[in-house]
């Protein structure tokens, strides 16, 4: 087993951290076979900060997004939020999650359907909520003004999962969960959504702990990578991206991109068994 | 399209089924003005084929009217004495319609509990698939004698003969709910009661609907066979009934056609509802 290599142990553009993961470990059960999931994550995430949970499938990497989020339990280890645990955070309604697939309620238009998981255990963090017009700006910013009254069976994949990404920032939460968001879109909707995302998030003080297995999506939109490897699941290095923001599609053309996303592929090849 | 489930056994809704443009071919572009008018008579072109065979049977093979009445004399039958028929359809409609609905909220009530626990449902479908499978008209007697003549005994049949389709459905329904909804639900700590009403009910609505079509027709069946076994002295049953016992073809009849009246209308209802409520479900997409 290999070490964690790390390049840069404090991040960039933040000031303290807002997520503590240490000594995080989770086994599955799967027919009698055990598989470890994690095994020893120690990982820092800090306040405002954009985070990319890189890996293959197998690496744990959705699992530590939902340990973060408190949708599952760690079997060792301690995961603090803001400095307390998770189930508080989450009970604060500290976390905007974006799923993999939309996951639009499809008996309800665009407008209820932004205002979904704001309008869910209304006692929670109910200060922090955007406001209707904060929604509707951005739906505007997302190209979906005039679809408020729309149906989600009436949308395009895209358009679907750009209600998903506003649901999850009108909660005004201060962290964002992101499970692999753009793996269903077609390869040019998913270039356009990237930037619409950091559009979103530049707007907000959030930190987002993205997961993908994409290796140029993590380096156009990340602060720092964090490369996961499988078997058992680790974190194997992490990677600041020292580029600058706001992040544009002409810098995927320009040879320090190029060097970010050479780097992680050579982590990524590296820990691969 | 209606859902179809391994448990129920009721097929009735098939023959009004014909009528319900949702099924798709109503509605396919590109086709000519004719043939769209075509299709959209069609079910009524089918109605009156099968009752005009019918009437052109009865004149070539010579069927005398005692034995098997045409079409046109029994809707005669019904002509002569409307009221009748309307009083009788009244008694055996509300019939239908309590038990159908206590059927409802019961099952309802019984797909919740199974929906949220395992050990629940592997307990209690057993024993829906026992009273699926038992014939009412076998145990019907019993209920009978066990709960004497009146309304009670046949508002039991009819549940009971309804209760199954909504049980089925309301799990499969409350169940349908998607994960991802649900894991959006918890990450914001949506409490079990949001995720009931705003989840897991709206989700179980189109197989609901499903089970109210099924149910319909049972429910007809039920309090048909209610009032025979009853003691009833009002329904469509007991009409039929008692028509048998004078050999009154054309009331037996009658009855007949009045019931089938009844059970689609009653299922067009449930469409028309179903499509109002369920706009936004892909079952109701051309």
């Amino acid at each position: 087993m290999t070490h964690p290599t790390t390049d840069a142990p404090s991040p960039v553009g933040t000031n303290e951290p807002l997520v503590s993961i240490s000594g995080v470990s989770k086994l599955f059960s799967r027919r009698g076979r055990t598989v470890e999931a994690l095994r020893d994550v120690d990982l820092t995430i800090g306040d405002g900060e954009f985070v990319s949970l890189l890996g293959p499938s197998g690496c744990g990497k959705s699992t530590l997004l939902r340990i973060i989020g408190g949708l599952q339990t760690a079997d060792r280890g301690t995961v603090s939020v803001g400095g307390g645990d998770v189930q508080h955070a989450r009970a604060a309604k500290q976390y905007g999650l974006v799923p993999q697939a939309p996951a639009l309620l499809p008996w309800k238009t665009v407008a209820d359907n932004v205002r979904f998981l704001t309008s869910l255990h209304r006692r929670g963090g109910s200060e922090q909520v955007m406001n209707d017009a904060e929604i509707q700006e951005l739906l505007v910013t997302v190209g979906l003004a005039g679809f408020e009254r729309s149906y989600p069976h009436e949308l395009s994949g895209g358009m679907q999962q750009r209600v998903s990404l506003v649901r999850a920032f009108a909660v005004g939460a201060p962290i964002l969960l992101m499970d692999e968001p753009f793996a269903a879109l077609d390869e040019i909707t998913r270039a356009d959504m990237r930037y619409l995302l950091l559009d979103l998030w530049s707007r907000t003080n959030a930190t987002v702990v993205f997961v993908t297995h994409s290796v140029t999506e993590a380096a156009i939109l990340s602060d720092r990578v964090v490369v996961m490897a499988a078997r058992p699941g680790r974190v194997a290095a992490e990677r600041t991206i020292e580029l600058p923001r706001p992040r544009t599609p002409e810098m995927e053309d320009e040879p320090d991109f190029h060097e970010q996303v050479r780097r992680l592929r050579a982590d990524l090849r590296e820990h691969h068994a | 399209m209606m859902r179809l489930d391994p448990l129920s056994v009721s097929d009735s809704t098939t023959d009004i089924k014909a009528g319900d443009p949702l099924d798709g071919y109503a509605t396919r572009s590109r086709t000519s003005p004719i043939r769209r008018l075509l299709l959209l008579l069609a079910p009524v072109i089918g109605v009156v084929g099968f009752l005009a065979i019918w009437q052109l049977s009865i004149v070539v093979f010579d069927i005398k009217k005692f034995v098997l009445p045409s079409p046109w004399n029994i809707l005669g039958g019904i002509e002569a004495d409307p009221m009748f028929y309307v009083r009788n359809a009244r008694t055996t409609v509300w019939e239908s319609f309590l038990g159908f609905t206590i059927a409802f909220l019961l099952a309802m009530l019984g797909a919740t509990i199974m929906a949220l626990s395992k050990f629940a449902e592997r307990a209690i479908l057993p024993l829906a698939v026992l009273l699926q499978v038992t014939p009412l008209i076998a145990y019907a007697p019993a209920i009978v004698i066990w709960q004497g003549f009146g309304l009670k005994p046949i508002l039991i049949m009819t549940s009971l003969v309804c209760f199954v389709p909504f049980l089925i459905n309301g799990v499969l329904g409350l169940r349908s709910v998607d994960p991802n909804l649900l894991e959006l639900a918890r990450s914001v700590d949506a409490s079990r009661r949001e995720e009931f009403f705003r989840l897991r009910l709206p989700s179980a609505l189109p197989s609901l609907f499903s089970a109210g079509r099924i149910a319909v027709g049972l429910a007809l069946i039920g309090s048909v066979l209610g009032e025979f076994f009853s003691g009833s002295t009002g329904g469509l049953g007991y009409s039929v009934k008692t028509a048998q016992a004078h050999s009154l073809t054309l009331q037996l009849w009658g009855s007949v056609f009045v019931l089938a009246f009844v059970g689609a209308a009653a299922t067009m209802l449930i469409i028309g509802l179903e499509r109002v409520t369920l706009q936004w479900h892909s079952s109701q997409r051309p």
